[in-house]
């Protein structure tokens, strides 16, 4: 529950809320729990928390959201302190305009949707993109043609001058990988590091030159590392759908520059396939906190286009959420997965992983790696180990992490006596 | 060197000085796990950085997609020892969460204690962040030792930021080489130990190596013979009275005192009853026995010997008048402090109770009563302690009274503060009495302390409330949180939060309590 909560001192002020004293006509129903709680002040604030999201609202000042309230609100609901009963006027009509909202919003996407392009801009952004790109794969040439060894000594600025021109040739994605780039020459082993990425960097160049050529769904991938976003009206509308009991195995909030990204990992029951939905923050705003780690919900998830489709948009939910531990795979099971996923995306560099029954081993130099029945290893990356270890004690877990070439990065595990851990 | 080293070793040079490797793809093709990505069109003649590339992507995407489980894998962590102790129950789990992330972090102590108690244990999950706190404070080692299970245990060993767990509790273990090899602090600790099993071997083991042990060791070392006391120790501690160390001498002059039926004392209630004596008087025709009160006139060698200096500490302190105490008087104070109080039961031939009432002329009364109070506190007499505190004398020294409370058995001790509490009322005393006051505050005590919180914060509709009281209440709220009975909290509810924005946050901790004692208890 306080895992919603935006940052440490709103879970602890939370707790301090969620003192059945200080509310007044609490009560809650299959959807929503609703109150109001005795400030400081002279007021009561109106607390009102829509469970099968969850979404808040509370007409208390506070920028921080969710609130403390909201979150003292869903503690002391958690905690069996609120009766059921019937809505007050207050909360009903919010509830009710919440799914009015909503489904407003649902036309106004419709709308947008059959709305189409432009296509001189279409046409215009297409050829900066293929100015950018010839660019972009002539300072792929030069590096390679000059040597890498001189990028262990040169300053970001060579990585952020190449990543400035691909935002002003509109190839976003590129421009903030190329960006990224930058650290490696500071890390060990960076030279088979640095060429690896300029390789991909090419074979990006390339097959988006070719991409009248390629399959449907990889042309979609390519486009859409280069930089070219599918409106979530789109998705919404066009993109594949896929019913499951979606568990949400892990979650890694990134910052680059100012904006966070938030990358929630979900994977399907009855599928079992996987899926990423992305969300992203502006300094002041809150990411979305719908999805919990640990949790389960039925939904319909809607796939951006792609080889394979991955990321995705909860187009809606069914039910409530209720907690859930997902079914794991043995590492090699894991590994035949992400090689079939890298012969359709060869650009993949973070996937998914659930291993089932895996126990933590530390080598000689003190590595880290997750060790399962069969006795098959994954490196993990350097964590802070503690309360995987402890959580663990040694025995088998089921784990959840995102892999990439560098190593698991454990984001969750599931204990039988303890529950769920986010690590 | 792999294809892939050529590769690197090409790029890092650069095409200009290295011609790339070839790379057959047909080989790659027929590679098995090397379902790699779109393969690479022949590159154009001389266009050697473009093929490198080319090959290299082809590489890293075989490389990436062919990836076997890590060869000659490590052995799994060795599994933790299974668990004696269940774990909390989930409540108590999760409130263990909002602690440890900062939420009433000070009730962590007695979480952790209330856990300990019941015999369980901290979950597993809880450990890391529980042991960097007591990283962090050394108050809580202890507690955590108690409560953190085997799995603390093992996972302290693994980390040398959290050795503390491991053998260094209160009870540090280890054989007699401890008392060879180890630190002060483990030194101390063993004696400690064998002061509780086998006084004498530990004497001996002490007098072994006396002479070359450094003074604050030897101060040290000779505060452990608190444990087991008795009258063999007294030849020692009378030789440890000529030491070279002021601590060492202070120490044994101490432990003597506490020594009942030692030659020390029988020096001591010399000298003491020299300077008290029954006195017949009769006022209003009738005999009364009054005590005569005769402070010493000087100061000796023998008496400095017996840990009474020239200048006792507080001989400077002002008394009630603004005069000094003087060192008359604070020697007869610490006189006094150390004559064994049968002493006194034998002189008057009656008991503490009717002796403490006994009138005795003013200013030295007070010297006496204080020197009573300290003896009785430093002999552990509950006897005495219960007619000082009944006595009505001592009015204006709470601290001295509040310690007499501890030395009541338990069962009496709340009600004997709760009359202190009743007796100073609405001064600011009182809240130097609490401080002494060790927690849970149940019963009588409780009931004190609400009805001064009461008297304090609701004044009458008349009366504003002063700032002297607001900063009452509030210094007594933040007293009170850890140590009051949460059971009282419903007690408080009809109190008006706006006067004392205080009470609301005592209520809140002690309802946070409640609810954290209930969900530990089985």
């Amino acid at each position: 529950m306080l895992g919603l909560a935006p940052d440490a001192a709103s879970a602890k002020a939370a707790g301090g809320v969620a003192e059945p004293a200080k509310w007044a006509g609490t009560g809650c129903d299959d959807e929503a729990v609703w109150g109001e709680c005795r400030g400081s002040g002279k007021s009561a604030y109106r607390t009102c928390a829509d469970l099968t999201e969850p979404a808040f609202r509370c007409s208390c000042p506070s920028r921080k959201f969710p609130c403390k309230h909201s979150l003292g609100l869903l503690l002391l609901w958690a905690e069996g302190a609120v009766d059921g009963g019937p809505r007050p006027g207050w909360a009903a009509e919010w509830m009710e305009e919440r799914r009015a909202r909503a489904e407003k919003a649902v036309e106004r996407r419709a709308a947008s949707a059959a709305k189409a392009r432009d296509p001189k801009t279409v046409e215009r952004r297409e050829r900066r993109v293929d100015d950018g790109l010839a660019e972009l794969d002539r300072w792929l040439h030069d590096q390679v043609a000059h040597g890498l060894a001189q990028a262990e000594k040169a300053p970001y600025k060579m990585w952020d001058d190449v990543a400035r021109r691909l935002v002003d040739a509109q190839a976003s994605a590129l421009a903030g990988h190329v960006r990224g780039l930058a650290a490696i020459p500071r890390r060990p082993d960076w030279p088979g590091r640095l060429l690896e990425e300029y390789a991909l960097l090419r074979l990006l160049v390339r097959a988006y030159r070719r991409r009248d050529e390629l399959p449907e769904g990889l042309r979609d991938t390519v486009r859409s590392r280069v930089g070219f976003t599918v409106p979530q009206d789109e998705v919404l509308a066009d993109g594949e759908k896929v019913r499951d009991r979606w568990c949400v195995i892990g979650q890694r909030d990134t910052a680059q520059e100012l904006l966070t990204t938030r990358r929630v990992w979900l994977r399907g029951r009855r599928t079992g396939r996987p899926a990423l939905v992305l969300s992203f923050a502006a300094p002041g705003t809150s990411l979305d906190a719908s999805l919990v780690v640990g949790t389960e919900i039925e939904a319909d998830l809607a796939f951006y286009p792609g080889s394979p489709p991955l990321r995705a948009l909860v187009a809606g939910r069914d039910g409530p959420v209720a907690p859930g531990r997902p079914a794991g795979t043995s590492v090699r099971a894991f590994l035949d997965e992400h090689a079939a996923a890298l012969a359709q995306d060869p650009w993949i560099d973070r996937w998914p992983a659930t291993l089932e029954s895996v126990r933590l081993a530390r080598a000689d130099g003190g590595d880290l790696f997750a060790v399962d029945d069969a006795g098959d290893a994954l490196p993990l990356r350097p964590i802070d180990p503690w309360r995987l270890l402890a959580l663990s004690g040694g025995g088998p877990v089921t784990m959840a992490g995102e892999w990439s070439p560098r190593g698991l990065r454990p984001l969750a595990a599931w204990h039988d006596d303890e529950g769920t851990v986010i690590v | 060197m792999t294809a892939w080293d050529e590769h690197v070793t090409a790029a890092l040079l650069g095409t200009e000085r290295r011609v790339p490797p070839p790379l057959s793809l047909a080989a790659e093709r027929s590679t098995p796990g090397a379902a790699g990505g779109p393969p690479p069109q022949d590159a154009e003649d001389g266009d050697a950085a473009g093929r490198l590339l080319d090959q290299a992507a082809v590489l890293t995407v075989r490389r990436r997609a062919g990836r076997v489980p890590a060869a000659g894998a490590p052995e799994p962590v060795a599994l933790a020892p299974v668990e004696d102790a269940p774990a909390v129950p989930g409540p108590a789990a999760t409130r263990l969460r909002r602690i440890l992330v900062g939420e009433q972090i000070r009730v962590l102590p007695e979480w952790l204690d209330a856990a300990a108690r019941h015999g369980l244990r901290v979950p597993a999950q809880s450990l890391p962040d529980l042991l960097e706190r007591g990283r962090g404070d050394r108050s809580l080692r202890p507690l955590i030792v108690r409560a953190a299970g085997r799995r603390g245990v093992w996972l302290a060993l693994q980390n040398t930021d959290w050795a503390y767990l491991v053998g260094a509790g209160d009870d540090p273990g280890g054989g007699p080489e401890v008392w060879e090899t180890g630190t002060r602090n483990r030194r101390v600790a063993y004696l400690t130990r064998l002061r509780g099993t086998d006084p004498g071997r530990a004497r001996e083991l002490l007098r072994a190596t006396w002479a070359t042990e450094p003074a604050p060791d030897r101060a040290a070392f000779l505060a452990t013979f608190a444990h087991g006391l008795s009258l063999d120790d007294e030849e020692f501690l009378e030789s440890a009275l000529e030491d070279r160390g002021k601590d060492v001498r202070q120490h044994a002059s101490d432990l003597l005192a506490r020594l009942p039926g030692s030659a020390y004392g029988e020096r001591m209630a010399a000298r003491a009853r020299a300077c008290l004596t029954p006195e017949k008087r009769r006022t209003r025709g009738r005999t009364r026995t009054w005590i005569r009160v005769e402070p010493p006139r000087a100061h000796d060698e023998d008496l400095a010997r017996d840990g009474v200096p020239f200048h006792p500490s507080g001989s400077f302190a002002p008394r009630s008048g603004g005069e000094p105490v003087g060192t008359r008087a604070a020697w007869l104070r610490e006189i006094l402090a150390r004559t064994p109080l049968s002493t006194w039961t034998e002189l008057f031939a009656t008991t503490p109770t009717e002796i403490v009432c006994l009138p005795v002329p003013e200013p030295d009364g007070r010297d006496v009563h204080i020197g009573w109070a300290r003896a009785a506190l430093a002999q552990h007499d509950a006897g005495w302690a219960r007619a000082l505190l009944k006595g009505g004398v001592l009015a204006d020294e709470p601290e001295a009274l509040a310690d007499l409370v501890s030395v009541l058995p338990e069962a009496e001790r709340d009600t004997a503060a709760a009359d202190l509490l009743r007796w100073m009322k609405g001064r600011s005393d009182a809240l130097r009495v609490l401080e002494r006051v060790p927690g849970p505050w149940t019963g009588a005590l409780a009931s004190a302390v609400v009805a001064t919180l009461d008297a304090a914060a609701r004044p009458g509709l008349v009366k504003r409330i002063t700032t002297r009281e607001e900063h009452l209440v509030t210094q007594l709220c933040r007293l009170a949180d850890l140590r009051l009975d949460p059971a009282v909290a419903p007690r408080l509810d009809h109190m008006d939060p706006t006067a004392a924005p205080a009470v609301t946050e005592l209520i809140a901790t002690l309802r946070f309590r409640a609810e954290m004692l209930k969900e530990l208890a089985p």
